[in-house]
């Protein structure tokens, strides 16, 4: 039994990273139809930034060090982000393939660069010892830090919310998303949205690349392409532009995954690409999406 | 009128000129290490071609070619290294094998279209690369790959000085490649192609299944990339599961759309370009030649995906038909004002 | 001057010609009815003077050229539209759809106005638009283009798909919303258009084919050339 709970809570708490990445991607493809893969470098952005600030904060990091990691490199992956918004997808208004295709030139960039900076092997991560340390739930002992992932991952998902549902930008963007002409034929410029969105989605990849990256026992630019990939799939079975439907996806990914690989090692990755094969063929619009009009 | 008269006579010299060059050791193209880069870059360019037939010309974004490509490297090797048939019939099984499994695979994904019909390929093409990558039932050898045993094979392929070779297979591969596409390009089948990436409605308005074509198109490109993941297996000597990754699939993207997307040559064009690039890229940063430039600058230029990665975004953003786009407007500019 | 001035408008869409050199008025404070068979252009017309085509010639609003602006400043100029297909956003409550659509921060007037109009919207203030039926999602596509001070009304065909008595508690609506407004009416339903009415244009194949006065309407003929149907509402 405890085993269960340890395996399901390793499974949320890998869930609740793939949220952070999804999250962002799910609003950007609902709104403004960008395929966007330079997502990945806003989580490595993030990442590093927050790596760097840990760095500085001195080998001993407390809760409140390793928190402002997380925000400042939030913060920079965000304007990195608006960065790429306004000079490269602005631009390119409107042609969806075109703009998924600079995002993934930006995404080669970035690598390159962080790759050219720091090497590509893991640079151990400053974090709170007591992360390292296993709480008793139910009789399973889990790592501390996936309590810490769960933790942001709500947090996210409810300030998520209550962007969403008591701001008039939070007003537009869900409007937009079910139909961006009309939001238009409003007097609204729902481009304005779109910045916002970008900044949004970049800020929680860029906590997600500090998170990662702990998890992961190590910085470097080469772990952000898997988790793309898993925030695609997430996005996708959740339902393009729902963040509730990606937050599902993503716990239930997490879970399926980590209970795949206890089975047979390997095969977790296995099991989802073929979930998301059968999804995609018997309910494309994914668990909580719409059909887009 | 758009194509310049003197240009195929050109590429057939060109071809020749290929062909014979490596009998020559003097030449640069008589030395064994950039016949090999040429090889691997003909190999490329033609995959290059068979992902444009999908893209380019029938408007299907794929992100999982690779597994087509992987799929021809490791069933012939694996049929070669196990002795179960002759080395040209596990060439065929290989390519058809791939030719089975996009029939497959198609089937299913052509189900969706857009975003969605990418997001299937990429997860069959991730799942491709687990397969191999993990080492299921133990035949593909894992991480590692799989070693081509060099005593299943013809001896003209093996070592340094039958690299010209190699050099040869590549180039008769390319151009049996570029004249498959341009067979199907051209014909009738190729016409509805090219329509169904324009308007999809249209062509189902006069009747046309798109369904079907879409198929067809997504087959014959899946069966060349099999048949060209034998060429790889003996030009790089093993299997490996980098030639599954769906970082393969990006590159013959980038390479197309740096080519140019509606072009045949420019694909193939675009294909050599890129690997040429990235090879002697990787070459560059062994070299010394680097040491004066500041070490943040040298670092990033290093890696080969810096230049690519900003070739690319300039090409999206300002030359959206890439290189053989550039080279038709300018020759349109030159028509106009030879004409005015 | 004319609210609404229309000039040798062309339009192509996906390279089919639908826009011949449209040129017609529309006079301020008065509801214009656009008429003419189906396919003939009338929708469109519309969507380009709201800016979802682009088209050549010109379009004026008061004096003030619209023409190639983009569509959600053509909509800050002073055109509200009321689309074919309602378009009211489904995940969103009725509320919500209108408060999005409420420009600016003193629409309390504009507010008593529309509730007065369509008092199911205060009551069903908080259901989700997606669940209301087609006449109420109609009032709510209505009363978001009633929110803001408006130089025009674009409406498409209110009444489509409505049953007969939605069809009256519209037409009765409009006619109030008529009263204060300037307002062209894309509608297939004579009866609607002989009551609301004072300015009536027909087009056919593109081009406008008449201009004037809605007196024409009661001669069934007449009804019959340009129009194709025998009276009374299609």
């Amino acid at each position: 039994m405890d085993t269960f709970i340890l395996i399901g809570i390793t499974g949320i708490g890998l869930g609740a990273l793939y949220f952070l990445v999804a999250s962002g991607l799910s609003l950007i493809y609902g709104l403004m139809g960008v395929l966007n893969f330079a997502h990945g470098s806003f989580l490595s952005v993030g990442a590093f930034v927050g790596y760097w600030v840990a760095s500085q904060l001195g080998p001993d990091v407390n809760m409140p060090d390793f928190i402002l990691a997380m925000i400042v490199g939030g913060l920079a992956a965000g304007g990195f982000a608006l960065l790429i918004e306004q000079l490269l997808i602005t631009r390119l208004y409107d042609r969806h393939i075109d703009q998924a295709l600079v995002t993934v030139g930006v995404s080669l960039v970035v690598g390159a660069v962080l790759g050219g900076w720091f090497g590509n092997d893991l640079i151990m991560f400053p974090t709170p010892l007591w992360f390292l340390t296993a709480v008793n739930i139910g009789g399973a002992m889990i790592p501390a830090d996936r309590i810490v992932y769960i933790a942001t991952a709500v947090l996210l998902l409810i300030a998520n919310w209550a962007l969403l549902k008591f701001t008039r930008i939070g007003l537009i963007i869900r409007a937009g998303v079910e139909n961006r002409n009309m939001v238009n034929a409003l007097g609204i410029n729902v481009r304005r949205a779109f910045s916002t969105v970008f900044f949004l989605g970049g800020f929680a990849a860029g906590v997600g690349g500090v998170l990662v990256s702990v998890y992961s026992n190590g910085v470097s630019p080469l772990i952000a392409g898997s988790y793309l990939i898993y925030g695609f799939i997430v996005v996708v079975i959740g339902g393009m532009g729902s963040v509730p439907g990606s937050f599902l996806a993503a716990m239930l990914i997490g879970v399926i995954r980590q209970f795949a690989n206890y089975y047979v090692t390997g095969l977790g990755d296995f099991v989802v690409v073929i979930l998301l094969a059968g999804v995609l063929l018997i309910r494309p619009q994914g668990l909580l999406g719409k059909v887009r009009a | 009128m758009l194509r310049w008269k003197y240009s195929r006579p050109l590429l057939a010299l060109l071809l020749i000129v290929l062909a014979i060059a490596p009998m020559f050791t003097s030449l640069p193209l008589g030395k064994p290490g950039l016949q090999q880069t040429m090889a691997v870059a003909f190999i490329w360019g033609a995959l290059a071609l068979t992902y444009d037939l999908l893209f380019g010309f029938t408007g299907l974004l794929s992100f999982g070619h690779a597994l087509y490509f992987a799929t021809g490297v490791y069933v012939s090797c694996i049929l070669i290294n196990n002795e179960i048939v002759s080395w040209w019939l596990a060439a065929i099984i290989a390519t058809v094998a791939s030719g089975l499994l996009a029939a497959l695979v198609g089937a299913a994904s052509l189900r969706t279209t857009g975003i969605t019909f990418a997001m299937v390929t990429l997860a069959f093409g991730e799942a491709g690369h687990v397969i191999v990558g993990r080492n299921f039932f133990n035949l593909t050898g894992g991480e590692n790959g799989i070693a081509l045993n060099a005593d299943f094979v013809p001896q003209f392929w093996i070592g340094v000085f039958n690299t010209k070779f190699i050099y040869w297979t590549a180039l008769l591969a390319l151009i049996i490649t570029y004249l498959v596409i341009w067979w199907v390009t051209e014909s009738s089948a190729g016409r509805v192609f090219a329509a169904l990436r324009d308007n999809e409605q249209r062509v189902q308005v006069l009747g046309l299944d798109t369904q079907r074509f879409k198929l067809l198109s997504f087959v014959i490109s899946g069966t060349l990339a099999g048949m060209l993941g034998f060429v790889m297996l003996i030009a790089a000597g093993s299997a490996a599961p980098r030639f599954a990754e769906s970082t393969v699939t990006i590159a013959l993207l980038l390479m197309v759309v740096i080519g140019g997307a509606v072009t045949r040559w420019g694909a193939v064009l675009g294909g050599i370009f890129y690997s040429f690039a990235s090879t002697r890229m990787q070459d560059l940063t062994q070299n010394d030649s680097l040491e004066s430039i500041p070490e943040w600058i040298a670092g990033p230029i290093a890696e080969p995906a810096l230049l690519l990665g900003l070739i690319f975004i300039f090409i999206v953003m300002f030359a959206p038909g890439g290189l053989s786009g550039a080279y038709y407007r300018l020759r349109m500019k030159a028509l106009a004002r030879k004409h005015s | 001057m004319n609210a609404l001035s229309v000039k040798d408008l062309h339009v192509k869409i996906n390279e089919s010609h639908i826009l011949h050199g449209v040129t017609f008025e529309v006079p301020t404070n008065k509801v214009t009815a656009l008429l003419g068979r189906n396919g003939v252009g009338k929708s469109t017309t519309l969507r380009t003077i709201m800016g979802f085509y682009e088209g050549t010639g010109s379009v004026e609003l008061n004096g003030k050229q619209i023409l190639g602006m983009q569509t959600h400043k053509i909509v800050q100029s002073g055109v509200a539209f009321v689309p074919e297909d309602r378009e009211v956003f489904a995940s969103l409550t009725v509320k919500e759809n209108l408060s999005l659509a409420a420009r600016s921060k003193d629409s309390a007037d504009a507010y008593k106005f529309v509730y007065d109009l369509f008092p199911e919207l205060d009551t069903r203030a908080a259901q989700q638009a997606g669940s209301l039926s087609g006449g109420q999602q109609q009032m709510v596509a209505i009363a978001r283009a009633l929110l803001n001070k408006n130089e025009i009304l674009l409406v498409d065909e209110p009444t489509k798909g409505l049953a007969p008595k939605l069809v009256t508690e519209v037409a009765e609506a409009l006619t109030k919303v008529a009263q204060h407004s300037t307002m062209l009416l894309v509608e297939q339903n004579l009866a609607l258009v002989k009551r609301v009415a004072q300015h009536v244009i027909v087009m056919d194949q593109g081009r406008v084919v008449y201009q004037g006065g809605p007196e024409n309407l009661n001669d069934d003929s007449w009804v019959h050339q340009m129009l194709g149907v025998s009276g009374g509402h299609k």
